[in-house]
C-alpha cells in the first residue's frame, strides 16, 4: 500500500481544486444550504438543528455521489487512471487518494456548518466525536459506492445524469433532513440502501433529536465494506 | 527488451484488435505505425499492463505480463493516447504526484521534477496551472513524467497526436531525450522517421513488416511516387488516386502527362500492401 500516494493525491486533487477553483465548492453547498433554508422556512425553525446536522452529512454525501462523474472522467476522459496502472499503486491506493480529496473538498462545507451548528448550540463532546466518524465512515461508504458505479460506465456521456440522480436521490429522499422517526420502520430499513439513511439515522440519535437506532451500525459498516470491496473491484484497474 | 507470442485481444463487442502477433523487440527506439484502429493502442496497453490478452503470452524486460505485471510497473512509463493533465494542478504537481505513485519520496519527487522541468525547458511553466497550458506544453507535462521517472523501458501511445506542428517538433525533441529504451506508436509517418530506429508497420491486428526506415524503403531505392486521378492510371489505389511507382529518372515525363510526383515514405509500404492510407 502507498499511502504517501494516497495523501499526496488527496492534497494536490482536493486541496488545490479547492483553492484554484472555488466555484465547485460553492455549487457543492448550494444544494444543502437551500434546503437549510427551506426546512427552516417551512418549519418555522423547528426543524433546522435536523437540516444543520443532515447538512454535514448531505454535502459529504453529495460531494462523493458527484464523485461517479469524476471517477469516470478520469478513466475515460483524461485516460489518468491508465496512467496510474502502470505504476507501483494499487486500485486500493487510488480509490483512497479519491476518496480523502472529497473529504478535503467538503472541508469549507464543513466548517460552515459547524459555524451555523455552534450559533444554534447543538454541539456537545459526544456528538461531535460521533459526527466526525460518522462522516469518516460516510465518506468511505458514498465514494465507494460512486467509485462502483463510476467504473461500470462506459460512455462519459452517461455519467453526468447518473451522479446528478445520485446526488438528489440518495441524499435527499432518506432522513437526513427530516427527523426520522417520521417515517414508518420498514421505509427507513429499505431506505438504509443508501448509506446516507444509517449516517443520518445515528447522527439524530448521537445527537439527542431521537432514540439511537443501534441496527444502523452494523448496517453502516458493513456496507462500507462492501462499496469499498466492490469500488476495488468495478474500478477496471487492469482492464479484460 | 520486449517479446511476444501470438498475442490477441478480442474485445466484448467481438472487435478483433491484436491477432496472433509475434514480435522481438529490442532496439532503442521502437515506433508501431499504423491507421487509426490498426491495434497499436491494443498491443501496447497489453504490454504496458492496462489490459489483459485474450489469449497468447509477452514479456517486458524479462517479466511475464500475466505472471509479474508488477514487476513489469517498476520498471516502465507508460503514457496514455490523449491523456489529459489535470486543469487544476500545475506541471510541477503533476510531475510530483506521479513520481511519488511511483514510489519516490516527496523530496526526491520534487528534485527529480524540478530537473526534468529545467531539461525540457518548462521550469518557467512549473507553477502555472495546466489549463492554461498550450496543447503542446500540456503533452510535454506527460514526457516530463517519462524523463523524471527514468525508467527502463517508455511507452507513448500517439504522443503528439493533435497537436499543430511547432508542438509536435517540440516534443519531439522531448522524445528525443528521454533514457532508457522507447516504444511509441503513431499514426505520422514522418514521426516514425524522424525518430524510430526501427518501425513496426501494423495493420487489422496484425504485423506488417519491421526494420529500419532505411532497410523498409531500400526497395524503393531509385524511385519516386506517381499520382493521378485518372482512372486506372495507377498500379494501387488510394481512395480516388491511382499511384504508382516509377525510376527517378522518368518522373518529368509523368508530369507532363498531368501525373504529381512525390517522394517516397514509409507511407508507401502501406500501399504496397494495399492498405488504404487515405487519412
Amino acid at each position: 500500500m502507498n499511502l504517501r500516494f494516497s495523501l499526496a493525491f488527496a492534497w494536490y486533487y482536493g486541496f488545490r481544486t479547492i483553492k484554484r477553483g472555488p466555484s465547485y465548492v460553492i455549487a457543492s453547498l448550494s444544494s444543502p444550504l437551500t434546503l437549510l433554508f427551506l426546512i427552516y422556512i417551512i418549519s418555522h425553525g423547528e426543524l433546522i438543528r435536523y437540516a444543520v446536522v443532515g447538512g454535514f452529512l448531505g454535502l459529504v454525501a453529495s460531494v462523493s455521489f458527484a464523485s461517479v462523474a469524476d471517477a469516470a472522467f478520469l478513466r475515460i476522459q483524461l485516460r489518468i487512471q491508465d496512467l496510474f496502472v502502470a505504476t507501483s499503486i494499487s486500485p486500493t491506493d487510488y480509490i483512497l487518494g479519491l476518496t480523502l480529496s472529497y473529504l478535503i473538498f467538503s472541508m469549507p462545507g464543513i466548517i460552515l456548518y459547524a459555524i451555523i451548528g455552534s450559533l444554534i448550540h447543538i454541539f456537545t463532546l459526544e456528538s461531535i466525536t460521533a459526527l466526525i466518524l460518522l462522516l469518516l465512515v460516510l465518506t468511505i461508504s458514498t465514494a465507494g459506492l460512486s467509485m462502483t458505479i463510476g467504473g461500470a460506465v462506459n460512455h462519459i456521456r452517461n455519467v453526468w445524469g447518473i451522479s446528478a440522480i445520485m446526488s438528489v436521490v440518495l441524499t435527499v429522499l432518506p432522513p437526513t433532513f427530516y427527523p426520522y422517526s417520521d417515517l414508518p420502520k420498514y421505509i427507513i430499513y429499505i431506505l438504509a440502501i443508501s448509506p446516507t439513511t444509517p449516517a443520518a439515522v445515528l447522527a439524530q440519535g448521537f445527537f439527542g433529536f431521537e432514540p439511537i437506532m443501534y441496527v444502523m451500525i452494523p448496517i453502516m459498516v458493513v456496507e462500507t465494506i462492501v462499496f469499498f470491496a466492490l469500488a476495488r473491484f468495478f474500478t477496471r484497474w487492469r482492464e479484460n | 527488451m520486449i517479446s511476444t507470442k501470438n498475442l490477441s485481444k478480442t474485445y466484448k463487442d467481438g472487435a478483433r484488435a491484436l491477432d496472433s502477433v509475434t514480435i522481438d523487440i529490442d532496439k532503442r527506439l521502437v515506433s508501431f505505425i499504423g491507421r487509426n484502429g490498426a491495434g497499436k493502442t491494443t498491443l501496447l496497453r497489453i504490454l504496458s499492463t492496462q489490459l489483459k490478452p485474450s489469449s497468447g503470452t509477452a514479456t517486458v524486460a524479462g517479466y511475464d505480463i500475466m505472471k509479474q505485471p508488477d514487476k513489469i510497473r517498476k520498471k516502465i512509463v507508460s503514457i496514455p493516447q490523449e491523456a489529459s493533465t489535470l486543469g487544476v494542478l500545475t506541471p510541477i504537481e503533476h510531475l510530483k504526484l506521479y513520481l511519488i505513485a511511483r514510489g519516490f519520496s516527496v523530496l526526491q519527487a520534487n528534485e527529480e521534477a524540478l530537473k526534468a522541468l529545467r531539461e525540457l525547458e518548462m521550469y518557467d511553466a512549473r507553477n502555472k496551472p495546466s489549463d492554461t497550458l498550450s496543447g503542446g506544453m500540456k503533452r510535454k507535462v506527460f514526457v516530463a513524467m517519462a524523463l523524471a521517472a527514468n525508467a527502463e523501458i517508455t511507452f507513448l501511445d500517439e504522443p503528439t497526436t493533435g497537436l499543430d506542428p511547432v508542438s509536435r517538433f517540440e516534443v519531439w525533441a522531448a522524445i528525443k531525450n528521454l533514457s532508457g529504451n522507447i516504444v511509441l506508436t503513431t499514426h505520422y509517418m514522418e514521426e516514425a522517421q524522424e525518430l524510430a530506429e526501427e518501425v513496426v508497420l501494423v495493420d487489422s491486428g496484425k504485423i506488417l513488416e519491421k526494420g529500419s526506415v532505411k532497410n523498409l524503403l531500400h526497395r524503393f531505392e531509385g524511385k519516386v511516387r506517381v499520382e493521378s486521378l485518372r482512372p486506372d492510371s495507377g498500379d494501387y489505389q488510394i481512395g480516388r488516386t491511382y499511384v504508382k511507382y516509377v525510376k527517378q529518372e522518368d518522373a518529368e515525363d509523368y508530369i507532363r502527362n498531368g501525373y504529381n510526383v512525390r517522394r517516397i515514405t514509409l507511407d508507401d509500404l502501406f500501399v504496397l500492401r494495399g492498405v488504404n492510407i487515405e487519412p
